[in-house]
C-alpha cells in the first residue's frame, strides 16, 4: 500500500497522504510516494486542479524527525526530498488547493503554504514550532514569506508555537476558513469545482507569471534552505534537544 | 535632558543612562529605551551613535526590546539641530541607517514597543524590528517628503514589512496612519490600548522568545534576512545614498527654513 495515492475525477486530481497512524508525518518513504503521485499528476492530461489532502484526523503533523536522528545522512535526504517536493508542487501547471483538517505543522504547514490556495477549519492547529525544538524552518520559510509577506513571516517563524485555523486565515496563511471540520470537505469540493472551470492555458500562464514575480521559479533558495536545515538537525546540540523533546 | 552618563538602581538591576539611551538588562532580555521624553524622543546623531553601541552589546542577550520613555516611542529626527549645520541631517540619516541595519542583523530577535508615535525616523526604526507592538491611537508614518526629505533610507526594510504596494503609499504620502491601520497592513504585529501596556506586551513577547533555543532563533533570523535581502549591507547603502543625495539641496533648505519660521511664530 503506497503512503500517498492519486485519484482523478474529471479535471480534479486529489493527492492524499496516507500515513494515518502517524498523523501523516513526513518520512522519507511518504515523501517518495508523494513525488510519484505528483509526477503522475503532472503527466496526466486535462487536469486543472490538484487537491492536496491528508487521510484521517490530521492533514500532516510535520517532519518525522524522530526517524532520522540516528543516521547522519538521513536528515539531508529527508529535507532535500521535502524541498524538491515543494518545488514540484509549485511548478505544476494546474492550480493547487490544500485541504487542511486537524493539523498542519512544520513541514506539513509548508505543504499547505506552497499550494496556491489553502482551506482549513477554525479550530485546526497550524504553524511552525521548529524553533521550539531547536531546529530551523529553512525549507518552508521562502514559501511562507511568499504567502504572507516577509514581515508577518518573521513574526510567525521566530515565535514558534501553533495558531488556530482562524488565526491562520486572519494573517493570510490560508485563504478560506469554515467553522468546523465537518464542513471542510464539502467547502473544499465546491472551491475545487469552481477552480476547475478555469481555462488550463490561462491558469498555466498566470501561474508561470506569478512564480516568476515572487521568485518561486528559482529553486536555489529552497535547496539552500534544505542544506541549512539539515546542518542544524545534524548538530550535536540539536540532536540532544530533539531526543529530549521528542522522547527518544 | 540627560546628557550625562550615570546609573540608577531598579528592582531588577542597574539602569544605565548614556546619551539619552537607557539600557536595562532584565533576565536574558536587554531593554533599550530612548530617554528624551520632553522632546518626544526626537533623535540626535549622538543618540543614534549611542543606540548603535548598545545594540552591539545587547546582541549577547537572548532578545532585545526597543522602547521609548514617555507617551511617544519616537517622533523622528530633531530637525532643530540642522538649523545651523546642514550636515547634521546627513549624520542623522547615516546613523539611522546603521541602527536599522544593526537591529536587523543582531543575532537576538528585536521586539519594538512603538507606542504613541513612530514618525519619520521613528517609523523607519520599526523596519529593523522582528516584532512590533503599537497602540490604537499611535501616529505612524513619514511626513517628510513635504520637507524635501526622502524616506528612501527605510525602503529596504519597509517593503519587507508591508509589501511593495503599502510601502509605496506610506513613503510617498506624508499622511499618518494609526496603530490599527499599521496592524492591518502588517507594519505592526499587535496593537494595544495604552503606552504602558505596549511596552509591557513587548517585554512579555521578548521573554517568550528568550526562553527558546537561542541558536535556532539566530539561524532562523539570519535565514529570513537572507530571503528578504535585509541581511545584505549593500541594500542599506543604496537606499541611504538616495536620501543623502537631497541633503543640503535648495528644496530641502527652503522647506526646512519655512518649518523653523512657522515654529518660531
Amino acid at each position: 500500500m503506497p503512503l500517498a495515492t492519486l485519484d482523478i475525477t474529471d479535471r480534479v486530481a486529489t493527492l492524499t497522504l496516507r500515513r494515518e497512524e502517524m498523523r501523516n508525518a513526513l518520512s522519507i518513504d511518504l515523501l517518495r510516494d508523494l513525488h510519484a503521485g505528483l509526477d503522475q499528476a503532472a503527466a496526466a492530461p486535462g487536469i486543472t486542479v490538484l487537491v492536496l489532502a491528508g487521510a484521517g484526523k490530521a492533514f500532516c503533523a510535520g517532519m518525522d524527525l524522530k526517524a532520522v536522528l540516528d543516521d547522519p545522512a538521513a536528515p539531508g535526504i529527508l529535507l532535500h526530498s521535502l524541498a524538491d517536493l515543494t518545488l514540484k508542487i509549485r511548478a505544476l501547471p494546474c492550480v493547487t488547493l490544500a485541504r487542511v483538517q486537524g493539523a498542519a505543522i512544520g513541514g506539513g504547514c509548508g505543504l499547505a503554504c506552497v499550494c496556491d490556495i489553502a482551506i482549513t477549519h477554525a479550530d485546526s492547529k497550524m504553524g511552525y514550532p521548529e524553533v521550539d525544538l531547536g531546529v530551523c524552518p529553512a525549507v518552508v520559510a521562502p514559501w511562507l514569506v511568499r504567502k504572507i509577506g516577509a514581515g508577518r513571516a518573521r513574526r510567525v517563524l521566530l515565535s514558534g508555537g501553533l495558531m488556530s485555523g482562524q488565526a491562520a486565515f486572519d494573517i493570510g496563511m490560508v485563504d478560506h476558513v469554515v467553522p468546523t471540520a465537518a464542513e471542510l470537505d464539502a467547502a473544499a469540493a465546491e472551491i475545487a469545482k469552481r477552480l476547475a472551470t478555469g481555462g488550463p492555458h490561462a491558469l498555466r500562464a498566470t501561474k508561470e507569471l506569478l512564480n516568476q514575480l515572487d521568485g518561486s521559479d528559482d529553486s536555489s533558495l529552497v535547496k539552500r534552505g534544505a542544506d541549512l536545515s539539515a546542518r542544524i538537525v545534524g548538530m550535536e546540540e540539536t540532536r540532544t534537544m530533539l531526543r529530549a523533546k521528542l522522547g527518544k | 535632558m540627560r546628557w550625562f552618563i550615570g546609573t540608577a538602581s531598579t528592582a531588577n538591576g542597574i539602569l544605565l543612562f548614556f546619551r539619552m539611551i537607557q539600557s536595562e538588562p532584565r533576565g536574558s532580555v536587554a531593554i533599550l529605551r530612548f530617554d528624551r521624553a520632553d522632546k518626544r524622543n526626537a533623535l540626535t546623531p549622538k543618540m543614534l551613535g549611542s543606540l548603535a553601541s548598545h545594540i552591539d552589546t545587547a546582541g549577547s542577550a537572548h532578545a532585545i526590546v526597543l522602547s521609548g520613555v514617555g507617551e511617544a516611542f519616537c517622533a523622528g529626527f530633531d530637525l532643530s539641530l540642522c538649523r545651523d549645520d546642514p550636515g547634521v541631517l546627513g549624520q542623522l540619516l547615516a546613523g539611522l541607517s546603521r541602527v536599522v541595519r544593526l537591529l536587523r542583523q543582531s543575532p537576538a530577535p528585536v521586539v519594538i514597543s512603538a507606542h504613541g508615535a513612530a514618525i519619520a525616523g521613528g517609523c523607519a526604526l520599526l523596519g529593523g524590528g522582528d516584532i512590533v507592538v503599537t497602540t490604537d491611537g499611535a501616529k505612524i508614518g513619514y511626513p517628510v517628503v513635504r520637507l524635501g526629505i526622502s524616506p528612501a533610507v527605510s525602503a529596504p526594510t519597509l517593503r519587507c514589512a508591508v509589501g511593495d504596494g503599502h510601502a509605496r503609499a506610506r513613503m510617498l504620502d506624508s499622511g499618518l496612519i494609526d496603530g490599527r491601520r499599521a496592524l492591518a497592513i502588517g507594519l505592526a504585529h499587535e496593537c494595544v490600548a495604552t503606552a504602558a501596556a505596549c511596552e509591557a506586551r513587548a517585554i512579555a513577547i521578548a521573554e517568550e522568545l528568550a526562553a527558546k533555543p537561542r541558536h535556532a532563533l539566530a539561524y532562523t533570523k539570519r535565514w529570513l534576512n537572507e530571503i528578504d535581502g535585509t541581511g545584505r549591507d549593500d541594500a542599506y547603502g543604496a537606499a541611504l545614498e538616495v536620501s543623502q543625495s537631497l541633503v543640503g539641496g535648495q528644496e530641502e533648505r527652503e522647506r526646512l527654513e519655512q518649518l523653523w519660521m512657522n515654529q518660531a511664530r
